[in-house]
């Protein structure tokens, strides 16, 4: 059974070793476009006076991604944060997909992304980047203020604008009830175009 | 002015040195969705 999380449920959670220790907490999520899965996480400090850490958090090493805490092993899977990926956050809006225009193939301006929806496997081996919760346009022709969007397994991205097929239009929800089925029936709908 | 009157200072501006520092760190500690910069982007990320 898979689960369907907002990627600011994730933000935040501590990061906590299976001896016990609190190490971290989760700052950015690094996801990968052409993969549509989640690579890594950035981490900051804890403690209120503690700011971003110059290390990251390879999914690959999350031993569980639980309700309250992201479980690791030790702190030795914590490898040096690679050129390039703290620039983003830092340096404003830039490389983070948070507050990017949302735009299908034909044109159609969707609205801002507000929060990215992962789909987390049941034995936590896999983090799928499976759609967008957006602030809506008017051009989405909706009365509600957040759409969720459904994403195919790849897409493309650049940070300033993503782009999406029109088709994903008939499959936007409103809440994460459903999605699942939303994210199914847009992928087969895509298969079924190819 | 009294010696407590420099007391009364020198906490206000302690007190708010802190409470600017956590509210930068808090700021930096804020998270976001990054795209990896060592992925390649457009179109052959198209579907």
């Amino acid at each position: 059974m898979t689960r369907l999380l907002r990627t600011s449920e994730i933000t935040g959670r501590p990061v906590v070793t299976l001896a016990g220790e609190d190490v971290a907490q989760i700052k950015d999520v690094v996801y990968a476009p052409g993969r549509g899965r989640v690579g890594a996480f950035t981490l900051a400090g804890r403690g209120l006076f503690a700011g971003p850490l110059p290390v990251a958090l390879a999914w690959s090493s999350v031993v569980a991604l639980g309700n309250d805490a992201v479980m690791i092993a030790d702190e030795e899977v914590l490898a040096p944060l690679e050129q390039g990926v703290d620039q983003p956050a830092t340096s404003g809006r830039q490389g983070n997909v948070l507050g990017a225009r949302v735009l299908t193939d034909t044109g159609t301006d969707l609205g801002l992304v507000a929060d990215v929806i992962v789909q987390v496997s049941e034995d936590d081996s896999a983090c799928e980047v499976v759609g967008y919760e957006i602030e809506s346009s008017d051009a989405a022709g909706s009365q509600a203020d957040t759409l969720l969007i459904p994403l195919p397994e790849t897409l493309s991205a650049s940070g300033e604008h993503l782009i999406v097929p029109g088709s994903v239009t008939k499959f936007v929800r409103h809440d994460l009830a459903g999605f699942g089925a939303a994210i199914e029936g847009f992928r087969s709908h895509l298969g079924g175009e190819d | 002015m009294p010696w407590w009157g420099w007391l009364i200072v020198a906490v206000v501006v302690i007190v708010l040195i802190v409470v600017g520092i956590m509210a930068i760190q808090a700021r930096r500690r804020r998270g976001g969705v990054l795209i990896d910069p060592k992925r390649p982007k457009g179109p052959e990320n198209t579907p």
